[in-house]
């Protein structure tokens, strides 16, 4: 159980909470299936933690809505966007129950895996290890979609979350680097991140 | 493994792939519709919750009656929960898009969410002349071409969520948001 944390009004605008909202989902949905698919804890583990993330946003998002509603207008222009984080919520929900799949042992037949890989792309996780090559390099110059068909799709840096990086984001040592690819490109990108593969190839 | 339970599990699979996607296509698309302020992509959100409730059932049937052995039922109830979730990010996603099909009345607080979107949802069907037949969204680049970004694709009544390697069909319609000048540049490379 993890602790909760207290949560505290900060300004922020309703446009970025339900971008920010929208992104969580989406990142949380793709590691969940990829994390029950391929009976993957450490990605479960992952979806577990961004469910708390967007939790707070739902409570920054509530807290917005109650500073601005003065009048009964105000309560129906606004009651629409409590709905908006009741439904997110609901979706991070969902993530979390396919994680569950994993976390509670539950598991996905193998042959259901077996066949899944090959009709869609697989996540990955990699710590990035000092003596990786890729340290300290920009994203945009590693060219990981021509050379090995990967994306890199989500950075965890410091238990911060950066999703879709731009190309001018470095690598650092300790990034957990999440990446979408085909199996053999995955394969490779994993080995580039924790040091093991020393050589980028063309 | 036999032909048969082989052909089964690839059948499974294929409708959870069809409702994995169609749920996530939904989110994405209830979201940018509350983003960019859209009736249109929140009708098609509507529109496309019929259709997960149908690929549901389907598929827990196909499940339940793929004759999987005693010790196999653990890993069964996996694919079974994984439907029921798609259907509830279905059913979240369905619950943002009525917000916006209700209307959102203007507030300060929603002025910032709504109003500063300069972005605009478009709507073009792709013409047999055009360049971007029998390619694949990795090939066309569109959104440096154009600086739209494809959201979904209608395809003979049906939605599909955009991946690097679908391949664009005549007659398709993209489903494309971004910046209004970047929407007569997307029409050209529909139709030529």
């Amino acid at each position: 159980m993890p602790r909760l944390e207290k949560i505290e009004y900060k300004p922020i605008s309703v446009r970025e909470l339900f971008l920010e909202m929208k992104n969580l989902s989406e990142l949380m949905i793709d590691l969940a299936y990829s994390a029950a698919l391929f009976n993957d804890k450490e990605l479960a583990e992952d979806v577990l933690e961004l469910e708390n993330r967007v939790d707070t946003l739902t409570y920054l998002l509530e807290m917005e809505i109650m500073i601005a509603a003065r009048d009964a207008e105000d309560a129906e222009a606004l009651a629409g966007v409590s709905k908006v984080a009741s439904a997110a919520d609901k979706i991070s929900d969902a993530a979390a129950d396919i994680a569950a799949i994993v976390t509670q042992n539950i598991g996905v037949h193998p042959i259901v895996s077996k066949v899944f890989e090959r009709v869609e792309e697989r996540l990955t996780r990699a710590k990035a290890n000092e003596d990786s090559i890729l340290i300290d390099k920009q994203i945009g110059e590693l060219d990981l979609a021509a050379r090995m068909g990967v994306d890199i799709i989500a950075i965890c840096r410091n238990k911060d979350w950066i999703i879709d990086p731009k190309d001018t984001e470095p690598i650092k040592i300790e990034d957990i680097l999440i990446a979408r690819g085909a199996p053999s490109g995955v394969k490779e990108f994993k080995a580039l991140v924790e040091g093991k593969l020393r050589k980028l190839e063309d | 493994m036999s032909p048969k339970r082989r052909r089964t599990f690839e059948e499974i699979v294929e409708r959870f792939v069809e409702l994995k996607d169609t749920s996530e296509l939904m989110m994405d698309l209830a979201y940018s519709s509350l983003l960019l302020n859209s009736k249109e992509l929140a009708e098609d959100v509507q529109e496309l919750e019929e259709h997960v409730d149908k690929l549901h059932t389907d598929f827990e049937l196909l499940v339940l009656a793929s004759g999987f052995k005693r010790e196999e039922a653990k890993s069964f109830l996996g694919l079974i929960r994984l439907g029921v979730v798609t259907e509830k990010i279905a059913d979240a996603a369905a619950d943002i898009a009525e917000v916006v099909l209700r209307g959102i009345k203007p507030h300060p607080v929603l002025k910032l969410a709504i109003e500063e979107a300069e972005e605009t949802v478009t709507y073009l069907q792709v013409t047999e002349n055009s360049a971007l037949v029998n390619k694949t969204l990795r090939e066309v680049h569109i959104p440096e071409e154009t600086g739209m970004w494809v959201l979904a694709i209608r395809r003979r009544g049906k939605y599909i969520r955009p991946k690097p390697r679908t391949k664009i069909e005549s007659g398709d319609v993209l489903i494309a948001s971004g910046y209004a000048e970047g929407e007569e540049d997307l029409k050209k490379l529909a139709s030529t």
